[in-house]
């Protein structure tokens, strides 16, 4: 499964709007396979916060762990995020 | 060095005038240093330069007075953003508007996520309970290329006194915000916004003067020395000026 992120919207900056996008893709993710990887895209992602992505992708960083591959990732404040992000879960992909 | 004293180049940084200006200002005495270096350098006192901070007419001291008086004031409603979805839609208007004058997806991104997670914690740790004005002042100052952000909220140290009721400051409280993983919304995995914040400063061209309570904190690129000061006149809530320092 390919998450693009952009669908999301471009400037993903709160908590609440991160916490809202994973309800509403829960049901997809609810039917991913076992074995199946899962691509997340940053492509025409403007603006991402760890704030955003603390209620986005560490949850689904948790449940998937190293199914997940990172792609389009060169945006600045992509780039910031997960940096940080990779320092507080202390994990190599997210 | 102690912090109420300071360099004479941050003194510049902090005030927006040259080096040059500031020694013929202490020259002539319409704005004097303190000597007491031992090559005669030039140090300033830091409830100086926060006098003459503060008494300049401009955006940054609008934000400065209403979250320093007792009971606040009607903002004009283009600065002021009642509830994060206003707040959300200007700060992607300003990320329009930067857009055209800078790299989208390099110092523009920076400094609006940057903008993003200081606003948002405002009403993350206030949402309910704010004490009288609810909302934030926000404002984009073209001349300086400096966003600023303010709230009446609760503050760092009270938000922080949930987990942490020892502290009994605003700097110590400011410096815990700064440097480690915590937060005042207990049980949840959060409290990393300020961290991200110092990080993206240190490593690019911005800088930030932060306030919470009577701490204020001057961070820039390449420098991590997380110098608090102690103000003399304490504010509600916190203050943030976020400054887009070289543009190619």
């Amino acid at each position: 499964m390919i998450i693009q992120l952009k669908k999301f919207g471009t400037t993903l900056v709160s908590r609440p709007s991160g916490k809202e996008a994973l309800l509403a893709f829960r049901p997809m993710l609810n039917q991913i396979n076992e074995n199946e990887e899962i691509t997340i895209d940053f492509e025409g992602v403007i603006v991402l916060t760890p704030s955003w992505a603390d209620e986005f992708l560490t949850p689904i960083n948790k449940q998937f762990n190293e199914r997940i591959q990172l792609i389009n990732t060169d945006n600045s404040s992509v780039k910031a995020t997960l940096s940080i992000l990779n320092q507080i879960n202390n994990k190599n992909n997210l | 060095m102690s912090s109420k004293l300071i360099k004479i180049g941050e003194v510049s940084e902090l005030l927006g005038i040259s080096i040059d200006t500031l020694r013929r200002w202490d020259k002539s005495g319409k704005f004097s240093s303190v000597r007491t270096g031992s090559h005669g350098h030039r140090f300033y006192k830091f409830s100086d330069v926060e006098a003459k901070l503060n008494s300049a007419t401009n955006y940054r001291n609008i934000a400065i007075e209403w979250v320093r008086s007792q009971n606040g004031f009607e903002l004009d409603s283009q600065i002021y953003c009642e509830t994060r979805d206003i707040f959300q839609s200007r700060l992607e208007a300003l990320q329009f508007e930067l857009g055209k004058i800078l790299p989208l997806e390099g110092i523009v991104s920076l400094v609006i996520a940057v903008a993003g997670e200081i606003g948002n914690n405002s009403y993350d740790h206030n949402l309910g309970n704010w004490p009288d004005i609810m909302g934030i002042f926000f404002y984009y100052d073209e001349k300086n290329k400096s966003i600023i952000l303010a709230d009446r909220g609760q503050g760092i140290l009270s938000t922080l006194k949930h987990v942490r009721p020892e502290l009994n400051s605003s700097t110590e409280a400011m410096k815990i915000a700064f440097t480690e993983t915590i937060s005042g919304r207990q049980s949840e995995a959060r409290g990393n916004g300020l961290k991200f914040v110092k990080s993206v400063i240190i490593n690019n061209p911005l800088s930030l003067d932060f306030q919470t309570g009577n701490a204020f904190l001057h961070i820039k690129q390449n420098d991590s020395s997380l110098v608090i000061r102690e103000t003399g006149i304490p504010i509600k809530g916190c203050f943030a000026k976020i400054k887009i320092e070289k543009t190619p």
